[in-house]
């Protein structure tokens, strides 16, 4: 502190009373020069600041300022979605079929949550809403708004008409968060190859998408691999053929009042399945939730041509004949005894229809003789059998590429006895999936190599280890043949196409023992062109029953048979196959190279 | 006795004192609130309704306001201020108690012709009691701890109040506003270092605190914060307001798209387009020059109320007005900065302009109380 001048200067005021004045008057006049000088301090100071602020006032401008300009000078940039949650959008490859059609894509769209703290009107929200999504009930919206909760999902994805009309609800509180769905643009075709996806890690800005069943499920790590950049995954099915297969499979289980059916039409030579069906299905964009209770092969989820498993009956008989004829024991034209009943330690194996005491090998599969079969698997026995059978892939699952297949495992006979081999030899004690069926008729009927099923889209034929020679495969060709023109799938026959085939009708077993009587699988398996041919088809339906002639009719023939060839006569233009006059006996054609 | 008291016979009286009013002042504040006027008209889509003939009747009665408050001698309103004060704390009491019941957070009170906001009203009567205590303060005891407790317990009552509404915006230009009155008046420096080192820590704390159970601010302020710093990682949520609003000013250019073309606000892009928003739509509609001169307008008021200030020897006018020019300032560059991605999304009008009743008549008044300032100066 300086030192101040003081109030009563005593010099001043000894010499003022000398002059008769008053003195208080100079103490008076000091006090206000001194409260002046306070004044202008204070003043003084006062502009010091107001000059520091006044610095900050014009800093503030000149930094608005400067920011708006290069605003205005800026081009205006439209935010991307792709910049929120791009780690996760957009990273699931699409899947197509043969031809690039595609299966299944990828369809940004939005989730709906809320934030009930930011909702300016709860009640007007709640009626919006339910009014945008009859399933939302209004009261319950408002209980859920009007909680102490912070965040509600409302839905886990949106349509674009939806998204417009929550946004013109105008409620701040409701917002929207970009997600990536998976799009089945076909429906429902193809449902069980592709099988489905649903969300995994959920987040507001993104979720995960992961495949549950089907191709989506087996092969969800590499769809969803960046490195694959986008590239599709190529199935070898064929959009427009799975289309009519389907088609033709749903109008021919409801004429035939079918529980169900199945369907697997499969390349000979690639093993590349071209469509595969199973009735009833789904739609993979909503699908169904399992059963809950009852038998799971109910659910439309079941994938009846790879899951199911059953005892095929007769058409197993083909395979009995096209070893003993591999293995030169008989010759088509050899003569089998069939006379019946044959008993065997306590059971009989008789014939749906007798035909006299001997056939030959030809006729014994024309006229579907299970006694017939019976004598030839004796003849072989059971080692034997087993060996064969497992060489065509029956003692195995298929490991086609859905995760399906895995549990779709043959269920084999406990003990291998001489009646087991019998029962075998024309398909009962032994159950297998359609698919395994088809993997080994293309096996005998292509010129005699092994054919694994597969649903990737393959450059060339599978070069399989030998099952059966080339002469026996073109008999085996010959008698599937006889079979539509002379035998039991005489409805079978498609002008132009030379279908061959099996049928085989298996009453269904008991779940307690035994068999139906009035319950039957009934199975078509074909070939076609039978003399060279290049697709398989197994047409399956499970309890069908029409009358037909004033009776009750559920072989096969009078069933999976006419389906079967409705089937062959939509698809082998789409598969383009040229219809050809059939060859006369000795005559060929057409080349059989292979 | 205030220094004016003994002086005023210097001063006009009756209707003499309307040749001393600052016409000027109050031919800019009338072409600012021109400029808000064509802005909503604009906004709603070349209508009069529903928003400029509210905000037009809003702006007359401002004015008569601003009038009956100038010819009313400023020691008149030195001496009111204590109650002043004291009544607008009331209002904020009664808003969150009573408001409350309402639905929702309410922040106004229905006066039937306006609703009024409490918290708009504060900021006047806040700098008006701080420039009276300092009038009335010696100027020697002012830095001494006790005299300092005092204005920060006047700061701090209202500030909490609004921040409890919750009305973050508000809270922080009260709280600017009256340490800004404190700077003015002088008080020691060591204070206002204090002051900017504890706001260094309340913000860490405030961050640091994020996710816990006692966390300091809701969780809608912490995402402004987030977005604020990087707006492009939420574009279409919470960054939605300053990402759609800088596409307006960048595609306003240099001299706009002109009246009624703008499309991010006339398509309904922007949110709050004519209230806290609407500078986008100035900006979008008549480019970089509409901006700058509206931004050039607000300098012009304020440099008025820095020279009346100046001019008057009375510590309570010159700090009255003063705190009146900080506050305006601090509208008005909050708002832009919002608007411009400068500062986070707080919820500030752009003064004068937005549409609301309570901001645009409570400035009026202000402009009363510097104008009453203006024109009871000795000379």
């Amino acid at each position: 502190m300086t030192l101040r001048t003081p109030l009563r200067p005593l010099t001043r005021i000894l010499k003022a009373r000398e002059h008769g004045e008053n003195p208080d008057a100079i103490e008076r006049e000091n006090l206000r020069l001194r409260h002046e000088a306070i004044r202008d301090k204070m003043r003084q100071r006062a502009e010091t600041r107001l000059l520091l602020l006044a610095m900050c006032f014009f800093a503030a401008f000149v930094t608005v300022g400067l920011r708006m300009s290069t605003l205005a000078a800026s081009e205006p940039e439209e935010p991307r979605i792709a910049t929120s949650g791009s780690a996760i959008l957009n990273t699931r490859a699409d899947i197509v079929d043969r031809e690039g059609r595609v299966l299944a894509t990828n369809l940004v769209t939005n989730s709906l949550y809320a934030h009930p703290h930011e909702i300016i009107d709860p009640v007007a929200a709640a009626r919006g809403l339910a009014g945008i999504f009859p399933d939302l009930e209004e009261e319950a919206l408002l209980r859920r708004f009007t909680s102490d909760s912070r965040f509600i999902w409302l839905r886990r994805y949106i349509s674009p008409e939806q998204e417009q009309q929550v946004h013109e609800l105008g409620e701040p509180g409701l917002l929207f968060g970009p997600r990536e769905m998976r799009l089945y643009p076909n429906g429902s075709v193809a449902a069980h190859i592709l099988g489905g996806a649903g969300f995994g890690q959920e987040a507001v800005n993104a979720a995960e998408v992961i495949g549950v069943a089907g191709v989506e499920a087996q092969f969800d790590e590499d769809l969803r691999d960046p490195a694959r950049d986008g590239a599709p995954l190529e199935l070898s099915i064929d959009l427009t053929v799975q289309s009519a297969v389907e088609q033709v499979l749903a109008g021919g289980m409801v004429i035939m009042n079918a529980r169900g059916a199945s369907a697997v039409l499969m390349d000979v030579h690639t093993g590349e399945i071209r469509a595969m069906a199973s009735l009833p299905d789904f739609d993979p964009n909503a699908r169904p939730q399992p059963l809950t209770e009852g038998d799971q092969a109910d659910s439309p989820l079941f994938n009846r041509a790879v899951q199911g498993v059953y005892e095929l009956g007769s058409v197993f008989k083909i395979f009995t004949v096209a070893q003993a004829l591999n293995e030169g024991l008989v010759n088509p034209a050899t003569m089998v005894d069939t006379t019946g009943p044959l008993r065997m330690s306590g059971f009989s194996i008789s014939d749906f229809r007798s035909y006299g005491p001997s056939q030959s090998v030809s006729d014994v599969i024309v006229h579907s003789s299970n006694i017939g079969t019976a004598r030839l698997a004796q003849m072989m026995g059971a080692e034997r059998q087993q060996r064969f059978l497992e060489q065509l892939g029956f003692f195995q699952p298929t490991l086609v590429e859905m995760v399906e297949s895995r549990s779709g495992r043959p269920l084999l006979p406990a003990r291998w006895g001489e009646l087991t081999t019998m029962t075998v030899s024309y398909g009962h004690g032994i159950s297998t999936s359609p698919l395994h069926l088809a993997a080994a008729y293309a096996s005998i009927t292509n010129g005699g190599t092994l054919i694994r099923p597969t649903l990737l889209r393959q450059d060339g034929p599978q070069m399989g280890e030998r099952v059966v020679s080339e002469a026996v495969s073109a008999q085996i060709r010959d008698m599937l043949r006889a079979v539509v023109t002379d035998g039991t799938a005489s409805f079978g026959d498609v002008p132009g196409y030379a279908v061959g085939g099996k049928t085989g009708s298996a009453d269904k077993p008991r779940p307690t023992g035994g068999y139906f009587e009035d319950r039957v699988l009934s199975t078509f398996a074909s070939i076609f062109p039978a003399d060279d041919p290049r697709y398989v088809l197994i047409v399956t339906l499970d309890e069908p029953e029409i009358v037909a002639l004033g009776e009750a009719r559920r072989t096969a023939g009078w069933t999976a048979v006419p389906v079967a060839a409705e089937v062959i006569r939509r698809v082998a233009p789409l598969l383009g196959i040229r219809p050809e006059i059939e060859p006369l006996d000795g005559f060929q054609l057409s080349s059989a190279s292979d | 006795m205030s220094f004016l008291e003994y002086t005023v016979k210097s001063t006009p009286n009756g209707l003499r004192k309307l040749l001393y009013v600052n016409w000027a002042l109050v031919i800019l504040l009338t072409a600012v609130a021109s400029i808000g006027f064509l802005m909503l008209y604009s906004v709603a889509g070349g209508s009069m309704s529903p928003w400029v003939e509210p905000q037009m009747q809003r702006f007359g009665m401002g004015l008569v306001a601003m009038f009956v408050v100038a010819m009313v001698p400023i020691w008149f309103w030195r001496n009111m201020s204590g109650l002043a004060y004291g009544i607008s704390i009331l209002l904020l009491l009664y808003v969150e108690f009573f408001g409350a019941i309402g639905m929702g957070a309410q922040r106004w009170i229905d006066l039937g012709f306006m609703r009024l906001q409490p918290s708009e009203l504060t900021k006047i009567t806040l700098v008006m009691l701080l420039a009276a205590y300092y009038d009335w303060l010696d100027s020697r005891k002012m830095s001494r701890p006790l005299y300092v407790l005092i204005p920060l317990l006047i700061i701090a009552v209202p500030v909490m109040l609004t921040l409890r509404q919750p009305d973050l915006g508000t809270a922080l230009l009260l709280l600017m506003g009256g340490g800004a009155v404190m700077f003015l008046a002088g008080v020691h420096w060591a204070y206002f270092a204090a002051v900017v080192a504890a706001g260094v820590g309340a913000v860490t704390a405030v961050f640091a605190s994020r996710g816990t159970p006692w966390q300091l601010l809701q969780d809608y302020q912490y995402r402004r914060i987030d977005t604020f710093l990087d707006p492009s990682t939420d574009p279409l949520g919470a960054g939605y307001h300053i990402t759609q609003s800088q596409i307006a000013l960048g595609s306003g250019g240099f001299a706009g798209r002109g009246f009624m073309q703008g499309t991010q606000s006339r398509l309904n892009f922007l949110p709050e387009k004519h209230t806290d928003f609407i500078f986008t739509t100035l900006a979008e509609e008549f480019g970089f020059i509409g901006a700058a001169s509206l931004l050039l307008l607000y300098l012009l008021i304020l440099l008025f109320c820095v020279i009346t200030a100046l001019q008057t020897k009375d510590r309570f006018a010159s700090l009255v007005t003063l705190g009146i020019a900080v506050a305006f300032f601090l509208y008005f560059a909050l708002n832009m900065a919002m608007v411009m991605g400068l500062a986070p999304v707080v919820g500030v009008p752009l003064p004068l302009v937005s549409y609301g009743g309570s901001a645009m008549l409570v400035l009026m008044v202000a402009f009363g109380l510097v104008q009453s300032a203006h024109i009871h100066r000795p000379r």
